[in-house]
C-alpha cells in the first residue's frame, strides 16, 4: 500500500512538472521552426549573404545553452519568457540550417522545369522547392524537438519548472530517486514527441517522394 | 548575347514561320540551347528583340510567356512530388482554367500517347519508365495548348528504342496540332528525320539554315558536311575518281638508299616491290626483289634497278578509266600520284573490289 501510494504521488508531483515542460518545448520548437524556416527561405534567396550568415550562426550554435540562458537571465530576468527566447533560439538552428541545405540541394532539373512552366518565386517555392526538401526539413525539425526536450531541463536553473526541477534537487540532495523521477519522463518525453514528428514526416513527405512505398 | 567577356551569339537573324519543325543542330557550346532559352526568355538577351506572333516578346511578362510557351528538357523534370495528372496540369492551373476543363485535359493528353487514363493519371513520375516519363514530360509542355513549344535535347537521355518512338510521336503530334516546335539537338539523323527546317549554328552564328533535303544537296560549309556524315547521298558512279577507289599507306623507298636496308624493308612489310622516290618523295619508279636477286651485287644503291614501267595515274582520275588501265595493262596495280608527283596510293584489283563493295552495300 505504501509503495503504491508514494507511486501515485510521485505520479501527481510529476504530471505539472511533466505538462509544464510540454508546454515549453511545444512553444519554443514551433517558435523556433517558424523562425528557422523563414530564415532558411530567405538565407537561399541571398546566396551572397548567407555565405556570411551561416558561419556565424553555426559559432552561435556552438555556445553552451546554459551560457546563453545566464546572459539571458541576466537582461530579461527570471521571467517565461527567458526560457522560451532561449530555448526557441537553439530549436531554430537545425531547422534553419536543413531548410537550407534541403532548398539548395533540390534538383536543378525540377527548378528549371518550374521556371519553363512560367512559375514566379512564390509558386516554385510552394509547389515545387518545399515539397521537395520538406524530408530534409522534417529531419530538422526532428532533431529541434528531441534536443529541446533535454535543453528544457535547463529552464529548471532559472527555478521556472519543468522536469529539470527534480533533478537539479535530485543532484544538491543528493536524492537518486528524486533525479530519476526527472530523468525518466523526460526521456519518455523526448521518446514519444521524436516518434510523433515521425508520424509527421510521413503525412508531409510528398507520396512521390517516400521511398519503399507500397504499389497500388 | 555574351557570358562575361565571351560573346556566345552573333548577330543571330532567323524566323521560324508558323508551323514549322524548325531543329538546331551544331557542335557543343555552338549557342543552340542559349537560342532556345531566349525564346521564353529564360536567358536575356544583351542586345536585339525576338517577336513571337509578331510581338516583342520582352514587352510581355515572362511569366506569362512561359505559360504560353511549352517547354520541354533533356533531364524531363517531372515533378516528382506530383502525379502524372498534376504534371501535365501545372500550366493550366498556373493559368486558373476551370477544373473540369482541366480533368478532360489529362484524359485527352493521356489518350494521344496510349496511356490509359485509369492505369496512369494517379501514378507519381518515379514509377513510370524514362520513356514514359519524357511522354508525360511533352504532355506537360502542351496541355496548355500554347502555339509554340520548345524542346532541349528532349530525347537524348533515353535508349535508341523508346528515342525512335518518341520522335514519331513528336513528330505526329506537332502536325496533328499544327504546332510550332523549336527543337535542339545534336543527333543529326534525329535533324533530319523531324525538322522541316534545320538551323546548323557554330561558335554563336548560323552557318546554314535550310530545309533537310536542301542541307543534304548543298552543306554550306566542310562541317555541315561533317555533321551530315554518312547521310549524305554517295556519289554516283561515274564521278568516282581515282582517290576512291586506292589504297593508301604505301611503302617506298629512297633511290640513294642501299640494297641491304631495301631488302630488309620489303621483308619487313612483306612485299616483293617497293615504290621508290627522289629527295622530295616525288615517284621515280619501282624496284623489285626479283631484279634485285639478279644485279643486286654489283649496284650499291637501288637508283640503277629502278623502272618505270608500271602504269600511273593521278587522284583526279576518273575511275572506270583507271579501272580499264589497270584490265588492260596487264600489271597487278597503278600507281597513283598527287598534283605533285608525290606518291598517294595504289589501285589493285582488290581495293577496286572492296571500294566498290562498300559503295554497293555501304
Amino acid at each position: 500500500m505504501n509503495a503504491l501510494q508514494s507511486l501515485s504521488a510521485a505520479c501527481s508531483a510529476i504530471l505539472p512538472r511533466l505538462l509544464e515542460h510540454l508546454g515549453y518545448t511545444l512553444a519554443s520548437v514551433s517558435i523556433g521552426f517558424l523562425l528557422g524556416l523563414v530564415l532558411g527561405i530567405l538565407l537561399t534567396r541571398t546566396p551572397k549573404l548567407s555565405r556570411y550568415i551561416l558561419p556565424v550562426l553555426s559559432v552561435l550554435n556552438t555556445i553552451p545553452g546554459i551560457v546563453f540562458i545566464g546572459v539571458l537571465f541576466l537582461y530579461l530576468g527570471r521571467r517565461s519568457a527567458t526560457v522560451l527566447i532561449a530555448l526557441s533560439v537553439y530549436a531554430m538552428f537545425p531547422v534553419l540550417k536543413n531548410t537550407f541545405t534541403g532548398l539548395n540541394e533540390v534538383d536543378a532539373q525540377y527548378k528549371e522545369a518550374a521556371r519553363g512552366c512560367g512559375m514566379d518565386h512564390f509558386q516554385r517555392l510552394v509547389l515545387v522547392e518545399l515539397p521537395l526538401a520538406m524530408p530534409t526539413i522534417i529531419g530538422g525539425l526532428r532533431i529541434a524537438t528531441v534536443y529541446t526536450v533535454s535543453w528544457t531541463v535547463v529552464a529548471s536553473m532559472i527555478g521556472l519548472g519543468g522536469l529539470g526541477d527534480f533533478i537539479y534537487k535530485g543532484v544538491s540532495s543528493n536524492n537518486n530517486a528524486l533525479i530519476l523521477q526527472g530523468a525518466i519522463p523526460a526521456a519518455l518525453l523526448a521518446f514519444v514527441l521524436g516518434t510523433l514528428v515521425d508520424i509527421l514526416q510521413r503525412h508531409v513527405v510528398p507520396r512521390g517522394l517516400r521511398k519503399g512505398r507500397d504499389e497500388e | 548575347m555574351s557570358y562575361g567577356s565571351q560573346t556566345i551569339l552573333h548577330d543571330l537573324n532567323f524566323e521560324i514561320k508558323e508551323g514549322q519543325f524548325a531543329v538546331f543542330i551544331g557542335p557543343s557550346g555552338c549557342g543552340k540551347t542559349t537560342t532556345l532559352k531566349m525564346i521564353n526568355r529564360l536567358i536575356q538577351p544583351d542586345s536585339g528583340h525576338i517577336y513571337l506572333d509578331g510581338k516583342d516578346i520582352s514587352s510581355v511578362d515572362r511569366y506569362e510567356l512561359r505559360r504560353h510557351t511549352g517547354y520541354v528538357i533533356q533531364q524531363i523534370g517531372l515533378f516528382p512530388n506530383m502525379t502524372v495528372a498534376q504534371n501535365i496540369c501545372v500550366v493550366p492551373k498556373l493559368l486558373k482554367y476551370p477544373k473540369e476543363k482541366n480533368e478532360q485535359t489529362v484524359r485527352d493528353m493521356l489518350a494521344m500517347v496510349d496511356m490509359p487514363y485509369e492505369k496512369y493519371a494517379h501514378k507519381y513520375p518515379s514509377e513510370l519508365s524514362g520513356g514514359q516519363q519524357q511522354r508525360i514530360g511533352i504532355l506537360r509542355a502542351l496541355a496548355a495548348s500554347p502555339p509554340v513549344v520548345l524542346m532541349d535535347e528532349p530525347f537524348s537521355a533515353l535508349d535508341p528504342m523508346t528515342r525512335r518512338s518518341l520522335q514519331l510521336e513528336v513528330k505526329s503530334l506537332q502536325q496533328r496540332l499544327n504546332k510550332t516546335i523549336v527543337f535542339v539537338t545534336h543527333d543529326m539523323e534525329e535533324a533530319l528525320d523531324l525538322a522541316d527546317v534545320i538551323v546548323f549554328m557554330d561558335k554563336g552564328r548560323i552557318v546554314q539554315m535550310a530545309p533537310p533535303e536542301e542541307m543534304l544537296e548543298h552543306p554550306a560549309t566542310e562541317q555541315v558536311r561533317e555533321f551530315l556524315g554518312k547521310h549524305l547521298p554517295a556519289p554516283s558512279p561515274a564521278d568516282m575518281t581515282a582517290a576512291d577507289f586506292m589504297r593508301t599507306g604505301i611503302i617506298t623507298v629512297n633511290q640513294n638508299r642501299g640494297i641491304y636496308e631495301c631488302v630488309s624493308r620489303m621483308q619487313h612489310h612483306n612485299v616483293d616491290t617497293l615504290l621508290v622516290v627522289d629527295e622530295q618523295k616525288r615517284y621515280q619508279g619501282t624496284v623489285s626483289i626479283a631484279d634485285i636477286r639478279l644485279t643486286g651485287h654489283v649496284v650499291k644503291t637501288i637508283g640503277p634497278l629502278v623502272r618505270c614501267t608500271t602504269p600511273t595515274v593521278t587522284v583526279g582520275d576518273n575511275a572506270k578509266d583507271c579501272f580499264d588501265l589497270l584490265i588492260s595493262s596487264g600489271f597487278p596495280y597503278l600507281v597513283v600520284l598527287n598534283g605533285d608527283q608525290t606518291v598517294a596510293g595504289i589501285i589493285t584489283k582488290t581495293s577496286m573490289a572492296s571500294a566498290m563493295a562498300e559503295h554497293l552495300w555501304g
